[in-house]
């Protein structure tokens, strides 16, 4: 057989004969039943020597780690798998379900907050109806004032609860849905 | 994710599903898994040096696998494909804090004592996960895919995204790092 040359390829990089010598390794044959020639040139050839204690070691690493290591059964990854597989298609089926339900809020809210402000201005002048309504029956301004006090007061905790009770399932929705 | 309770007839739509999602069927699954889940195991908790995150790499390097909508035009093909994935798992995940590298426990020490030769084999163990500790993930990920699995340089730069003609270098470097690792105070 022809005596294999010792590798210079790039500035001792790399061997045209290191490959054949890791296949000898991982084969198990090196180096007593490796071709003897291969043998001879990794003794004279670096990057060969190296490459060849390298993957013995490996390899001896690796026939160890094949023993003792446990790995989950294939139908215990395929179940995983289909599991996690079904699960995201769930979650992708549902993502438009989402998006509307968050555009309805937002309509939602939009509107209620379109019809406080047309309602705000409003307020003042049914106060004032109401009081000058309240003084033409109510000779007593004390009471009228009261009265006007206490409607303004109702106007506005009436409005705060209305906004909450809007508010309040929309809130407690998109806390407990899952996204 | 949170855990749920799956009925008999969800998992049985969940397999459906699978058989419909995956690009393999259950039986092609297992006849693969059995050929390939102890090498792919054994590198990533080589690579990675955790066996619990090596745990879970495993399943989602299958379940990536199982996703993957690629045609495989051979065995050899689909197996490099497989260690592709495991190889950019790793990587993605060397981004977190640093993996450190159990040294071989006690019980495995002990177990090799009782064989012949096996506290010269189980010493030379020890070296070389504490040398392989001091190399980058990506050192060890391209010395365990040449000289562990034998893949040819086009393979492993394929693998690792990089250029044949770069792996050659860090390849080279990376084995000058080993060898100096294991021998402190030799030279290469």
């Amino acid at each position: 057989m022809t005596p294999l040359r010792q590798g210079s390829g790039t500035q001792g990089l790399e061997c045209p004969q290191e490959q054949l010598v890791v296949n000898a390794v991982l084969s198990g044959m090196w180096p007593a039943r490796a071709d003897e020639s291969l043998v001879d040139h990794a003794a004279t050839c670096d990057t060969c020597r190296e490459i060849a204690s390298v993957a013995v070691l490996l390899r001896d690493d690796v026939e160890h780690a094949r023993i003792e290591m446990q790995v989950p059964a294939a139908g215990q990854v395929w179940w995983r798998a289909a599991v996690r597989a079904r699960l995201e298609s769930t979650h992708a089926a549902a993502r438009p379900m989402t998006w509307m339900h968050s555009i309805t809020a937002a309509i939602v809210l939009g509107i209620f907050l379109a019809v406080l402000t047309a309602i705000w201005p409003m307020v003042p002048a049914v106060i004032a109806t109401v009081r000058s309504l309240s003084t033409d029956v109510l000779p007593s301004t004390v009471v009228t004032s009261a009265i006007a006090g206490g409607l303004a007061r109702s106007a506005v905790i009436g409005l705060v609860a209305a906004g909450l009770l809007l508010l309040a399932p929309l809130a407690v929705y998109f806390v407990l849905s899952d996204d | 994710m949170r855990d749920l309770t799956l009925t008999d007839m969800e998992r049985l739509g969940a397999f459906d599903e699978a058989e419909r999602t995956f690009q393999m069927t259950e039986e092609a699954f297992r006849t693969f898994y059995e050929l390939t889940a102890r090498p792919v195991r054994v590198y990533l908790a080589r690579t990675t040096g955790d066996n619990r995150l090596a745990d879970d790499l495993l399943q989602e390097t299958y379940y990536r696998f199982l996703r993957a909508n690629v045609t495989f035009t051979n065995d050899d093909h689909r197996r490099n494909y497989l260690f592709r994935i495991a190889t950019n798992l790793v990587h993605d995940h060397r981004r977190k804090p640093f993996i450190e590298v159990p040294a071989v426990t006690m019980h495995e020490v002990i177990d090799e004592a009782a064989l012949a030769n096996a506290a010269e084999s189980a010493a030379r163990r020890l070296d070389l996960h504490k040398a392989m500790k001091q190399l980058k993930p990506r050192e060890r990920s391209m010395l365990w895919l040449a000289y562990a699995q034998g893949w040819s340089h086009e393979e492993i730069a394929g693998a690792i995204g990089v250029k044949t003609a770069s792996l050659k270098a860090m390849l080279h470097r990376a084995r000058q790092r080993l060898l100096k690792a294991l021998n402190p105070g030799g030279g290469s």
